[in-house]
């Protein structure tokens, strides 16, 4: 059992989304029992919240499960001191993300590309979202993803239900842009690292 | 009975039957839609990956102020994901104002300013509780006798808030299935999540998610399951191949969207407004059955 150490705990209450929220945890463990993909986890989100009152900034920042989240929100509808613990995952593997952790790499590929379209166009491309996050890390392992997903990609197609046009920008996109950097000027922990 | 119909991404393209039917069916009963102009993605589950939590606010934010600045129909979001990022932000507004302080002063950049005044609802929250059952019961023409569908809640449309429905045990959807004359077949794991926005990067673990409901959905006597969320539909439908690979399974079961029922129930075109054909594992033999 390690002993409180308070410095990163301090660290994720000043710049972590919802990171304060840790403080009313008390280790019960039903936000573990409650996770669907909770089998797949190193760290449950109680363990990370110990881990983090112990101060062991690496183990947390490069843990899998602060990245594992489905967005399902069923610890946060049971947890019995009403914390937020989703929110406290992404903040978390945001902030991870930020300091240049790669917790998921599938998923932060992915995470990152979705918010880039979101801020190039204002709405997703359904066609280009998967390309860009297939092609992330090079022409071969493209190739081998698109090849992998072609059969989805053409079924889709076959049944109406992938746009053929490219998604355009949407007319506000200048002064959306202009808010969600304003934004995250203000945000917690600052502009980005 | 008028709303804002924020459809979102998804809509246009892989959920394209959710919008193709939920537009007549919802018309045919007495629901008036009109488009949030030039409104933005939600950001969805997966954002927190390049994007604050404030600045994910503010996109959010964005729709609702543009909403607001014209009329103050509530708006109706089929998505579950599209539902619940927005009514996140009005939320955490009544919780705590100083967010509003923050968000509006993000949205000024922009021209724009949010009072917070517009509700967001879900469609099966306007449904049960604008049009309520017996309206729609009696809008039935070709009731979906003896269909046994798995009403799959999933997690957005309800989690966390339980604005309409009980975040442990829901009712709405199967009470709306029994209005169109179908069986809704009790399965325990109608809550459990499909992987959601995460399904594509992290599908070995997601293909068991989607696995355990749909064999519960069987094993309790479904034939069909029905879904109000594009990501449950498009995790439950497009993959039943690789789990059947993977897992030696033989799943091949119809996932249909709650207002492609509605029209099929409604008497109307199977193609034109339930969409059918949009469907990859194809509903219509099952369905056509149970409407004769």
């Amino acid at each position: 059992m390690a002993a409180y150490e308070p410095s990163f705990a301090q660290e994720v209450f000043g710049n972590v989304d919802f990171g304060e929220e840790i403080k009313m945890c008390m280790q019960c463990g039903v936000c573990a029992g409650s996770c669907p993909l909770r089998d797949h986890m190193d760290y449950p989100p109680r363990q990370i919240f110990s881990l983090i009152r112990a101060g062991k900034r690496e183990e947390v920042l490069t843990s899998q499960s602060i990245m594992l989240c489905t967005s399902c929100y069923t610890c946060v509808v049971k947890c019995p001191r009403n914390i937020p613990v989703m929110d406290v995952m992404h903040g978390l593997a945001h902030y991870a993300l930020k300091q240049g952790y790669v917790p998921r790499k599938e998923t932060a590929n992915f995470g990152r590309e979705f918010w880039n379209q979101v801020y190039k166009l204002g709405r997703i491309d359904e066609k280009d979202l998967p390309r860009r996050v297939f092609f992330a890390d090079g022409l071969v392992s493209g190739i081998k993803s698109t090849m992998n997903f072609m059969d989805v990609g053409i079924r889709l197609l076959l049944h109406g239900r992938m746009k053929l046009l490219p998604e355009k920008k949407i007319k506000g996109i200048q002064s959306l842009r202009k808010m969600l950097d304003k934004a995250e000027k203000m945000a917690k922990g600052g502009a980005a690292a | 009975m008028k709303y804002y119909l924020y459809w979102g991404c998804s809509l246009e393209g892989t959920g394209a039957n959710f919008l193709l039917s939920l537009r007549p069916a919802c018309e045919a009963l007495g629901m008036e839609f009109e488009e949030i102009e030039d409104w933005n993605c939600c950001g969805a589950s997966v954002s927190y990956a390049g994007a604050s939590d404030l600045a994910i606010k503010v996109l959010n934010a964005r729709n609702l102020a543009l909403a607001e600045a014209k009329a103050n129909y509530d708006i109706v979001a089929p998505c579950s994901s599209c539902y619940i990022q927005m009514i996140k932000v009005n939320h955490e507004i009544k919780e705590d104002p100083a967010v509003l302080t923050q968000v509006n002063e993000c949205l000024a950049e922009g021209g724009l300013n949010y009072k917070g005044t517009i509700k967001v609802r879900h469609i099966q929250d306007v449904l049960y509780n604008d049009v309520g059952v017996d309206k729609i019961r009696e809008r039935v023409t070709n009731p979906l006798s003896g269909l046994k569908v798995a009403g799959y809640v999933g997690c957005q449309s309800v989690r966390p808030y339980g604005e309409y429905d009980s975040t442990v045990k829901p009712i709405v959807q199967d009470r709306l299935l029994e209005a169109l004359g179908a069986e809704a077949v009790p399965f325990p794991k109608k809550m459990l999540c499909c992987g959601s926005g995460i399904f594509l990067p992290e599908m070995d673990y997601c293909l068991e998610l989607v696995k355990t409901i749909l064999e519960d959905a069987l094993s309790h006597g479904a034939k069909m399951v029905s879904t109000v969320c594009p990501m449950c539909a498009m995790n439950l439908e497009m993959y039943q191949d690789r789990i059947n690979k993977k897992y030696g399974t033989q799943l091949d079961v119809p996932i249909v969207y709650l207002t492609q029922l509605m029209a099929a129930a409604f008497g109307m075109d199977l193609k034109r407004d339930a969409a059918l054909n949009r469907n990859v594992i194809p509903p219509e033999g099952i369905l056509k059955e149970a409407i004769g």
